[in-house]
C-alpha cells in the first residue's frame, strides 16, 4: 500500500512557494508554502477563512498571487500544465441546463481531450460514479447527491495528472464518500499529487499521507500524519502516591497538569521519557505510563486556537 | 484556438436548440410582415380615388373613353381641357393635375411629375385601348392590332428611381434587424455571463481557459446565433419581396446585404462586449436588467431616431451626423448606405471611428470582465471593476 508506482510520466511535485495575496487591506495569504509529492495524498485543513480556497484558486490560476510562485515539477505552472489539473471548486457549479454527458464531454474537450477521448471518458466516469443512466438529463433536474457525483466526474473526466479539490467530501452521502476516497487513493497510487481540503478531520487522518494546517494564511504545521501525532506527544502517568508538581523538576518537561487523577506531562521534543518514568517510580507505584498520541482533531484545535503546537 | 471554437460551439448549440430562438424568429417575422402590411395600407390610402387629367386639344377624342374607363374602375376622373402639351405640363408641375395627355389619342404622350400612379395609369391605359377600338370598329382584325399597339408613353418631369422605395425598405429592414439582433443577442451574452456566475460554473471553466477566451467564445457563439437568425429572416424577407415582384435589378441588393452583414458583425461585437462586461458585474439574473438598461436606452435612441429619419428624411444632415457617432454607426450607417448616396469619406470615417471605438470597448470590456467575473455576491462597483485586482 505504501509503495507508490512511479512508472507514469506524471510524477511531478506540486510546490506552492511563498505565495501571498491581499484583498484590499485584508491579508488572505502570507508566504503560504508547501509541497505535494507524486503519489501523495495531502490533506489541507484550517478554519474557515484561513486561506485554503484562496490557495487553491491561485494554484489553478483563477486568482493571481501578489507574490510567490506555484511550480509543477520544478517549473512555474502555466496555462498548458494547469489543464492537466483536476479541480473541484468550493462553490460547486455546472451549466444547469446542459445535459450531464454533453457537459462532461465539453469540459473534457476544454481540457484538451479529443472528441472521441472525451466521449469515452464521460462514459467511463458516469458509470464509475453511478450516474450513467442520467447522461441525457439536464444537470438542474438531478438530485443534489447526483449533482455532486457529476461534479466529481467533471474534475476527473480529463484524466488529470494532479488533483486539487476544495472540500470534495462536503455534501456527499456515505456511499459517495467511499467512492470519492477510493478514487483519490487510486489517483495518488497512480502517481498524481493529490491535495484536498476538508473539515472532516477523521477522514483526513485516515486517508492522507501528509497534512498541512493553515492559520491566517500561513502554513503552521506540515508533516506526515503519524509524525505530527507523535511529535506533539505528551505522556499520561498514573502514580497515585505522587505529590502535586512531582514531574516539574524532571529534565525535558515543559508542563504538567492533573486530569482525572492522572498527570499529563508535556515533554520537549527529543527528551528522554525514561527519565520521567524513573522520577515517577521514585514517588511510589506507577499503574499507567502511556505516550498519548493526539488525534488530528486535537492537533488541529491546538494549532488553530494559537497554542504553540511544537 | 480550439478552446475558443469549443466555447463558441457550446454557446451556439445551447441557444439554437432552445425554444427562445425559434419563438423569437417567428415573432420577428410576424412583426416584419405586419409592419409591411401597415406601410402598404398607408401608401394605398394616399390615393384619393380621383384622377385629375389635363387633355390637350389634339387629344380631345380620348375624353369620353377616360370617363368610361374611370366609371368601370370606380374612380372619379376630372378632365381639364388645355390648349396644348405645354399648358398641360404646367398644370402637372404645379401639382394641379396628376397627368397631362397630348399627341395622338391612341398613343398619347403622358406627362407626369414623378410617376404615373397605379389608379390614374390604368384609367389612361384602358382609355387608350378603348379609343383604338372605337376608331377601327368595322375591321375587327385591324382593331385588335391597333389595340395591341395603343399605349400611353409616359414621360416623367422628375423621373423617379424605380428602386428607391425598395432601397429605403432594405435600409429600414437592415436597421431593424441590426437593432433587434444586438438587443436580443447582446442581452443573451449578458445573461450567459450571469448564468455562469450564478451557477459558479465559471470557476471550473476559468481553471482551464483565460477570461478573454471565454468572453470571445461567448460573443462569437451568440453572434453566430444572431447571424443565423439574420440569414433566415433576410432570406424569408427577400423571398417574400421577390415573389411580390418588389425586387428590381439595380436596387443595390448585393452591396446592401454585404454592408448589413459587415455592420452586424462590428455592431454585435461592440455591443455584446459591452453587455458581457456589464453582466459580469452582477451575480444574479434579477440584477442583469438594471445594469443593461442604460446601454439599451442608448441603442434604442439611435435606432428610433435613425429609423424614422431613414424613412422621412434620408438625406438630412441630422441623420448623417447621427450615423457617424460610433455607438450608433452600426445601427444607422448601413441603412443610409442602402438608401444610397453616402459620400465615400463618410463611410470610411464611420468605419474607422467604429472600429477604433470597438477596439477600445474590447480592451476595456475584457478588463472589466476578467476582474469581475469571479466576484460573486454584491454588485461589483465600477471602481473595483476598473482598478481592482
Amino acid at each position: 500500500m505504501d509503495s507508490h508506482p512511479t512508472d507514469r510520466d506524471s510524477d511531478q511535485v506540486l510546490e506552492v512557494d511563498g505565495v501571498s495575496k491581499h484583498y484590499g487591506a485584508v491579508r488572505a495569504l502570507q508566504e503560504m508554502t508547501f509541497a505535494v509529492r507524486p503519489g501523495e495524498l495531502f490533506g489541507f485543513v484550517g478554519a474557515n477563512g484561513a486561506g485554503k480556497t484562496t490557495t487553491m484558486r491561485i494554484v489553478l490560476g483563477v486568482l493571481a498571487a501578489d507574490a510567490g510562485e506555484v511550480r509543477l515539477d520544478g517549473r512555474p505552472i502555466d496555462a498548458a500544465r494547469r489543464r492537466r489539473i483536476g479541480y473541484m471548486p468550493e462553490e460547486r457549479g455546472l451549466y444547469p441546463r446542459m445535459a450531464v454527458g454533453e457537459q462532461l464531454r465539453y469540459l473534457a474537450e476544454l481540457h484538451g481531450l479529443s472528441a472521441a477521448e472525451a466521449r469515452a471518458a464521460a462514459t467511463r466516469w458516469t458509470e464509475r460514479l453511478g450516474v450513467a443512466e442520467r447522461v441525457g438529463e439536464e444537470v438542474q433536474k438531478l438530485s443534489l447527491g447526483n449533482q455532486q457525483r457529476v461534479q466529481l466526474a467533471a474534475a476527473l473526466v480529463h484524466e488529470p495528472d494532479v488533483l486539487v479539490l476544495d472540500e470534495p467530501f462536503s455534501g456527499l452521502d456515505p456511499v459517495a464518500v467511499d467512492v470519492m476516497s477510493e478514487v483519490l487513493r487510486e489517483r495518488a497510487d497512480a502517481g498524481a499529487p493529490v491535495v484536498f481540503s476538508s473539515h472532516q478531520l477523521e477522514l483526513v487522518e485516515r486517508l492522507c499521507d501528509r497534512v498541512g494546517i493553515v492559520r491566517d494564511g500561513t502554513m503552521v504545521v506540515e508533516g506526515g500524519v503519524d509524525e505530527l501525532r507523535a511529535g506533539s506527544g505528551s505522556v499520561v502517568v498514573h502514580a497515585p502516591d505522587a505529590p502535586a508538581g512531582w514531574a516539574d523538576a524532571v529534565p525535558g518537561v515543559t508542563a504538567s497538569h492533573l486530569e482525572h487523577g492522572r498527570t499529563v506531562v508535556a515533554l520537549a521534543p527529543d527528551s528522554d521519557d525514561q527519565a520521567l518514568l524513573r522520577a515517577a517510580l521514585a514517588t511510589g507505584p506507577v499503574h499507567e505510563f502511556t505516550r498519548r498520541r493526539p488525534s488530528l482533531a486535537e492537533l488541529f484545535r491546538e494549532t488553530v486556537t494559537g497554542r504553540d503546537a511544537a | 484556438m480550439r478552446t475558443i471554437l469549443l466555447i463558441t460551439r457550446r454557446e451556439y448549440l445551447a441557444r439554437v436548440r432552445g425554444r427562445a430562438f425559434v419563438v423569437s424568429t417567428a415573432v420577428i417575422l410576424l412583426i416584419l410582415v405586419g409592419y409591411s402590411l401597415f406601410v402598404g395600407s398607408l401608401s394605398g390610402a394616399g390615393d384619393s380615388g380621383t384622377s385629375r387629367i389635363a387633355v390637350a386639344a389634339e387629344t380631345e377624342a380620348i375624353t369620353p373613353a377616360l370617363r368610361t374607363a374611370a366609371d368601370d374602375q370606380g374612380r372619379i376622373v376630372q378632365v381639364l381641357p388645355v390648349p396644348d402639351a405645354a399648358a398641360g405640363l404646367a398644370l402637372v408641375t404645379s401639382g394641379d393635375a396628376d397627368a397631362s395627355l397630348s399627341g395622338p389619342p391612341t398613343r398619347p404622350r403622358v406627362d407626369v411629375d414623378r410617376s404615373l400612379g397605379g389608379g390614374t395609369g390604368s384609367v389612361v391605359t384602358v382609355a387608350t385601348s378603348l379609343v383604338a377600338q372605337q376608331q377601327l370598329l368595322p375591321d375587327p382584325a385591324a382593331a385588335d392590332a391597333a389595340v395591341a399597339a395603343a399605349e400611353p408613353v409616359v414621360v416623367a418631369a422628375r423621373p423617379e428611381d424605380p428602386a428607391s422605395g425598395l432601397r429605403i425598405g432594405l435600409g429600414a429592414f437592415g436597421a431593424f434587424l441590426l437593432f433587434f439582433s444586438i438587443q436580443t443577442y447582446g442581452a443573451m451574452v449578458a445573461q450567459g455571463v450571469v448564468e455562469e456566475k450564478s451557477s459558479r460554473v465559471v470557476e471550473i471553466v476559468l481553471a482551464t481557459v483565460r477570461p478573454w477566451q471565454l468572453l470571445l467564445g461567448k460573443v462569437l457563439g451568440l453572434g453566430a446565433v444572431g447571424l443565423t437568425q439574420l440569414v433566415i429572416l433576410g432570406g424569408v424577407g427577400l423571398a417574400v419581396a421577390g415573389s411580390a415582384g418588389l425586387l428590381v435589378a439595380g436596387a443595390g441588393l448585393v452591396p446592401t446585404l454585404v454592408s448589413v452583414l459587415v455592420w452586424y458583425l462590428i455592431g454585435f461585437t461592440l455591443y455584446a462586449t459591452v453587455y458581457a462586461a456589464l453582466g459580469s458585474l452582477v451575480s444574479r439574473q434579477e440584477d442583469t436588467q438594471s445594469v443593461l438598461t442604460p446601454v439599451s436606452i442608448v441603442v434604442l435612441i439611435g435606432f428610433v431616431a435613425g429609423f424614422n429619419l431613414i424613412i422621412s428624411a434620408p438625406e438630412s444632415t441630422a441623420l448623417a451626423v447621427l450615423s457617424l457617432v460610433p455607438p450608433w454607426t452600426p445601427l444607422i450607417l448601413p441603412a443610409r448606405i442602402a438608401v444610397g448616396d453616402v459620400p465615400v469619406w463618410q463611410v470610411a470615417l464611420g468605419f474607422v471611428l467604429t472600429l477604433a471605438f470597438t477596439a477600445f470597448v474590447l480592451w476595456l470590456g475584457g478588463r472589466i470582465y476578467a476582474r469581475s467575473v469571479l466576484r460573486t455576491g454584491a454588485r461589483v462597483s465600477w471602481r473595483d471593476a476598473l482598478t481592482g485586482r
